[in-house]
């Protein structure tokens, strides 16, 4: 028999925000939206919810709410790095963790009750690992979901084991914000009365299928429990990073641009890769105001040619908020094989349109109709923006 | 046709790209931004009208203002002087 055991540390992104200002911690502060995103309210503070502030909520509310309240800007490389010493803490005693994100993460706790002579000392030893100030909580069950619900629930520094057979019985009475529904079907629910997991368990799956569609069916399941599938343990990461320091902020693309082929060229010749493509990268920047920024990039076909990878990071440089005073790349995965087969003749023509349309034709089955879109200049001469180009959708 | 800025505008199923965006701007007194999205602004970099479709019952009106905000970040917004209103746009 396993037990699945969950760490969730609330508010995470802002308590990695406010390591460098912990003034802040005693006062009514929330993490500020993302720029360019709708202008809810991240995380908040205990003060702050003293002061009627709840994350999620409209920003000019929470200011009118609160006047004083202290808007602190997300610091993403900070809250990674931040994660990633409390997952190599916690892997460091013994423990094979599988991070859900950051704040948030799994694991199985049959392999290290032996080394700490029980269930509760494991997990005790698991919530010490984690280190103090970010008020790390765990919940223990035979599932995932259930697990996830008692860290939810349990208060800061407390371990709470929920048993199989009382796992129903425990989730019956808990909210539906725990589950990865969204706000328009948490409504829809609300609004026909369902306001706990219990009342959801108890309609037919059919039914909330219908209603809500997959992601309904599957919210329904976890309200039952979820699934008793097994964690594993993450692979650890290699220390596969390069970094690039300014003397000054620079905010020029194309010098960017250059910074990125350099950093490329150190990281594809580190002896460490062993000859292996990349699968997955990182890159993150410090801004000239302070914050930070960071973007992941999952390659289809994991590789090694700097032209490819340069295509695949250089479309992100566009997203940067600021001018950066330091430019990092990361390698988060490599792939496990050195080779890969090469065709004999490229492919060109007729061929190449149909790989083309596969392409495209992937992707539209993963993001929807309407998703993939030609962008086709209509008066490129006008003096007005918006009417310069559409972006029409390809269906073809 | 000229659909008023920060209104979404199909032709069919297409969609226009750079359409402005609403934005919260704190004027001076001679109309130049002071604050945009709680930001203070440190610079501004270049301003400019845009006055087209006058002739027309659609007329466009609008003045522009290339910003550093106080984080360092490049923003332009406007202030549509048909509609009162401030947005911000990229591709200007």
């Amino acid at each position: 028999m396993f037990v699945i055991a969950s760490i969730v540390i609330p508010g995470f992104e802002l308590r990695a925000a406010l390591r460098e200002r912990p003034r802040l911690q005693a006062e009514p502060a929330a993490l500020a939206p993302e720029p360019a995103t709708e202008a809810l309210l991240g995380p908040v503070t205990a003060t702050a919810e003293v002061a009627g502030i709840r994350p999620g909520m409209r920003l000019g509310e929470a200011l009118a709410t609160c006047p004083s309240l202290q808007l602190v800007d997300p610091d993403p490389a900070a809250a990674e790095e931040a994660w990633e010493q409390i997952v190599r803490r916690l892997e460091d005693a013994g423990i094979a963790v599988d991070p859900a994100a950051p704040g948030c993460a799994y694991f199985e706790t049959r392999g290290v009750e032996r080394l700490y002579g029980g269930l509760e000392p494991a997990l005790r030893r698991a919530l010490k690992a984690v280190g103090p100030g970010w008020d790390a909580r765990i919940g223990a069950a035979r599932r995932r979901f259930a697990a996830l619900a008692a860290a939810n629930v349990a208060r800061s520094g407390q371990v709470l084991i929920v048993s199989d057979e009382h796992t129903r019985e425990f989730l019956s009475p808990l909210p539906l914000t725990l589950l990865p529904l969204a706000a328009g079907q948490r409504e829809e629910l609300q609004e026909l009365g369902i306001t706990k997991l219990g009342e959801l368990a108890g309609l037919p799956g059919g039914a909330v299928a219908e209603r809500l569609g997959p992601d309904g069916r599957r919210a329904w399941g976890l309200a039952r429990g979820g699934s008793s599938r097994r964690v594993r343990g993450r692979k650890p990461a290699a220390e596969l990073l390069e970094t690039l320091e300014f003397p000054e902020a620079v905010g020029n693309e194309l010098t960017l641009r250059r910074s990125l082929g350099v950093l490329l060229d150190r990281l594809l010749a580190r002896p460490e890769r062993g000859g292996r493509a990349l699968r997955k990268l990182a890159l993150a920047a410090r801004l000239v105001g302070g914050g930070s920024w960071r973007r992941t990039v999952t390659l289809r076909d994991a590789t090694a040619e700097p032209a490819r990878l340069r295509a695949a990071l250089g479309s992100k440089l566009l997203d940067l908020p600021a001018p950066v005073v330091a430019l990092t790349l990361e390698v988060l995965i490599l792939a496990e094989s050195v080779g890969s087969q090469l065709e004999l003749v490229q492919p060109e023509g007729a061929e190449l349109r149909a790989h083309l349309r596969e392409g495209l034709r992937q992707v539209r089955a993963g993001t929807g109709s309407g998703s993939v879109c030609t962008v086709v200049e209509v008066a490129p001469w006008s003096r007005l923006p918006e009417q310069r180009a559409l972006l029409v959708p390809r269906d073809d | 046709m000229v659909t008023p800025a920060g209104t979404e505008s199909t032709t069919g199923s297409a969609r226009r790209l750079n359409q402005p965006q609403r934005a919260l701007v704190e004027a001076h007194v001679d109309g130049s931004p002071r604050r945009v999205d709680r930001s203070a602004v440190t610079l501004v970099r270049e301003e400019w009208r845009v006055v087209d479709r006058w002739w027309t019952e659609e007329p466009v009106s609008r003045r522009y203002f290339d910003v550093v905000l106080a984080g360092g970040e490049h923003m332009v917004v406007f202030r549509d002087e048909e509609v009162g209103r401030w947005f911000s746009q990229r591709g200007s």
